[in-house]
């Protein structure tokens, strides 16, 4: 297969083969949901439902906090218990709202397939449905979706890339939901290409993920009017990092500080195309979605469509117990996933995985021998062992000059250091030292 | 399974989610949290093993008495790593990463064959010491400690460091006859006698040279190993040696007569051990392939001028010592350019 790739990166192992014939199954609903009220990267959202107040599935309990930002739903029908303050993944406090569900009520609920008439979609029809069904970036990053679609009226957009490169090892829930919906995240492209009439689209797919090439092929061969190419990419990470899969499907280059926007580009994961197709077709808003549940950690891994707000504890449940070997719990991928310390966490828009990774020993922090492999690796070609040097010494402007900012914390350099220094760790040190202190 | 929840609620109620895993609660640190399989450790004990040939080729060549300058050499550089660590009251491990064995060998391989114990140990320790510990250990150091342990020696023992012996030889139907035990290594009977020692001697280990340097074959061979596993790079590589062939080249045609092939640049003494192991050590050249490639240059640059004009038949110790003065100032105005940033920095924000 001919592929298309990046500069640089790297090849971590992928693990996928333990999910990545395991089929979407849907748990049962949990009895309490823990629903975390910031799941998207912005403003915080404003809450309009308070304890004690009932809630039906889909019903919003919280608007948008601002232009960045995103509404929250109720996934089940029930009542709010309380609200709560527990840490996200990662230690930013944030309020949670406790529900108790009404299982009745939630399991008989279903959401009513509806006609979309295709000449009554233009870009305001699809940001209103976007900001009403909360939609957000499900890759990982959460940035709101309808910020995306809505580029500035100066600026011209004609390309369109599907993200289903799931570079992330471990991760298959972007596989499977290829496999299962390729209708409705070609439909959903359908949708976007009606109201911006993009002269490209790419559907980036890594080549070990030949099934989903194969689908998004057939699928695409009934609408011949879609400009749409399937590109294998090759199997390296970060394939899936916005820039570096815009510049492997289309050749561009995202300026440096600048968004996909500026070159005329939109890039969106097929999870969050798959939740535009139902918040168009089922008139549904985003409180499910897939998760990998994975690891050599837990008994069975698997790919879990569960309610937003499931807390990881049901997860565990559903895949059959977590192993005493588990040594760390990491939500999200390996490479950027964050590293929780219980399971008392629940699954958020972003939550792609939860993986129980038996590796005990962190490994030994040695001299940097200045062998130059995490300037041969990084995707955006900057120069981690400096970056991580300067943080050290505390030489923060220097770290700025060197394009500090610019990194996307990918965490290829550590990954290929020799000396296993954490210089993601720095680097995130000094980001925030720059952002904090204004330097 | 179950420990009791310790994270933090609201209002000081306490959260009755119960979690599952370790009491003290899993393993808390940043990403990523999985790692490739090199090390340190590896990377080191990979170039040993890619210098095992050359060195037991040379102890056939010059006898077992070299052995135990090898021996000397690397027990010599690792106690003095650990003994340095343990004063300094740090972990003496580092003593065993396999940069000390490193230095060690390529120290005593850069030595003739008739230098004494004493001086071998003498010199790995001012090369650990003197050359890697006093800058604060691996990673820190300016100039390759192999390399400085060696230009001490040259200072400290000015005759035994320029006293050579004839190899044995293998293959008695190649080569010139060999009578005497003494000899003139080829860099030294080119620049005062101008006459030119056979390539193919010179390819093979047949000529009077250092221990270890004298077979430019096996040093190549070794090194391309290490290429094609990716521990060293290119750029240094070839350009050290392109530059010394070609610049070697150039004056051989002005004047066929005092001066060598560059092909001879190239295998006479220490070329191959220099390019291969020496200027690509990881720590004293630079880290990206630009500046390696200015490394690379004006190593073989300073090379050529030594050899050709210099008081001194052999100039790659000091070429790549001189080098390393560099790198620090290579390192600092040599960078990557950012993905996406443009060279006009006005023109990035339209």
């Amino acid at each position: 297969m001919r592929t298309v790739t990046f500069r640089k990166g790297v090849h971590p192992r992928y693990h996928k083969s333990n999910t990545s014939g395991e089929a979407i199954e849907k748990v049962p609903t949990p009895n309490t949901l823990l629903l975390p009220l910031l799941q998207h990267l912005g403003a915080p959202s404003k809450l309009i439902k308070d304890k004690g107040e009932s809630v039906s599935v889909g019903e919003a309990v919280c608007n948008v906090g601002g232009r960045i930002s995103a509404r929250v739903h109720s996934p089940v029908a029930g009542t709010v218990r309380r609200i709560i303050q527990k840490p996200l993944p990662g230690g930013r406090m944030a309020d949670y709202m406790e529900i108790t569900v009404d299982k009745d009520a939630t399991e008989s609920h279903s959401w009513e397939e509806q006609s979309v008439d295709l000449s009554k979609i233009d870009r305001e029809a699809i940001i209103s449905k976007v900001v009403e069904a909360g939609i957000v970036g499900m890759g990982g990053a959460t940035f709101p979706t309808h910020v995306k679609y809505a580029p500035p009226s100066t600026q011209p957009i004609d390309t369109f890339v599907v993200n289903g490169a799931e570079c992330e090892p471990y991760l298959t829930c972007d596989h499977r939901l290829m496999i299962e919906r390729t209708a409705a995240i070609v439909g959903a492209v359908r949708l976007l290409h009606r109201a911006y009439d993009f002269k490209g689209i790419y559907f980036g797919v890594e080549e070990n993920k030949p099934d989903a090439l194969v689908a998004f092929q057939a699928a695409l061969a009934d609408f011949p009017e879609l400009p749409a190419k399937v590109v294998p990419l090759e199997v390296k990470y970060p394939q899936g990092a916005e820039k570096m899969l815009i510049y492997a499907a289309t050749g561009r280059v995202v300026p440096a500080g600048g968004l996909p926007l500026d070159i005329g580009v939109i890039v969106s994961n097929v999870a969050t195309l798959n939740a535009v197709y139902e918040a168009f077709y089922l008139n549904k808003p985003l409180v499910d979605r897939v998760v990998t549940v994975s690891g050599d950690g837990i008994r069975n891994p698997k790919n879990l469509l569960v309610p937003l707000g499931t807390p990881f504890e049901h997860l565990v449940e559903a895949a059959g117990g977590v192993k005493d070997a588990t040594a760390k719990v990491v939500v999200g991928g390996p490479m950027m996933g964050v590293a929780v310390p219980t399971l008392d966490y629940s699954v958020m828009k972003g939550t792609s995985g939860v993986l129980f990774l038996t590796q005990k020993d962190v490994p030994e922090e040695t001299p940097c021998i200045k062998c130059g492999k995490c300037v041969r690796v990084c995707p955006m070609n900057l120069m981690p062992l400096k970056l991580a040097a300067y943080a050290k010494a505390g030489k923060f402007l220097e770290a700025k000059e060197l394009g500090v900012a610019d990194c996307f914390e990918c965490g290829s350099c550590a990954f290929g250091c020799p000396a296993k220094i954490r210089i993601v760790a720095w680097v995130r040190y000094a980001k925030n030292y720059i952002r904090v202190k204004g330097i | 399974m179950s420990s009791p929840d310790t994270s933090p609620a609201a209002g000081g109620q306490p959260e009755q989610a119960k979690s599952e895993g370790p009491k003290e609660g899993f393993l808390l640190t940043s990403s990523p949290h999985t790692f490739s399989d090199s090390s340190t450790k590896k990377i080191m004990y990979l170039v040993v093993a890619t210098l095992l040939p050359a060195t037991v080729f040379s102890v056939t060549l010059f006898g077992t008495s070299v052995l135990l300058l090898y021996v000397i050499g690397v027990a010599v550089a690792m106690a003095t790593e650990a003994v340095t660590k343990i004063v300094r009251k740090r972990s003496w491990h580092s003593a065993l990463d396999g940069s000390a064995v490193i230095t060690g060998l390529l120290l005593v391989m850069t030595l003739p064959p008739t230098v004494s114990p004493i001086a071998v140990a003498v010199g790995a320790f001012v090369a650990i010491f003197i050359g890697k510990e006093v800058f604060g250990g691996l990673g820190a150091n300016i100039f390759n400690p192999a390399l400085v342990g060696r230009a001490f020696l040259a200072a400290a023992y000015p005759v035994s460091m320029t006293t050579w012996k004839n190899p044995a030889r293998l293959f008695g139907f190649l080569g010139t006859p060999v009578d005497a035990t003494t000899s003139a290594t080829p860099l030294a009977a080119a620049k005062f006698d101008h006459t030119f020692a056979p390539l193919l001697n010179m390819l093979i280990g047949q000529t009077g040279g250092s221990i270890g340097e004298t077979s430019a074959l096996l040093l190549a061979l070794g090194g391309i190993v290490l290429l094609i596993l990716g521990i060293i790079r290119w750029p240094i590589v070839v350009s050290f040696l392109g530059s010394v062939f070609v610049l070697g080249e150039i004056f051989h045609l002005a004047n066929p007569a005092a001066y060598p092939s560059g092909l001879f640049e190239v295998l006479a003494g220490g070329m191959m051990l220099g390019a291969f192991y020496m200027a690509t050590d990881m720590v004293t050249s630079p880290y990206t392939d630009k500046g390696g490639v200015i490394f690379g240059i004006g190593a073989g640059v300073l090379v050529i001028i030594i050899r050709l004009f210099g008081g001194y038949p052999e100039g790659v110790m000091y070429a790549i010592l001189l080098m390393n003065a560099v790198t620090p100032i290579i390192n600092r105005f040599v960078n990557s350019k950012t993905f996406g940033r443009r060279p006009d920095k006005a023109e990035a924000k339209q």
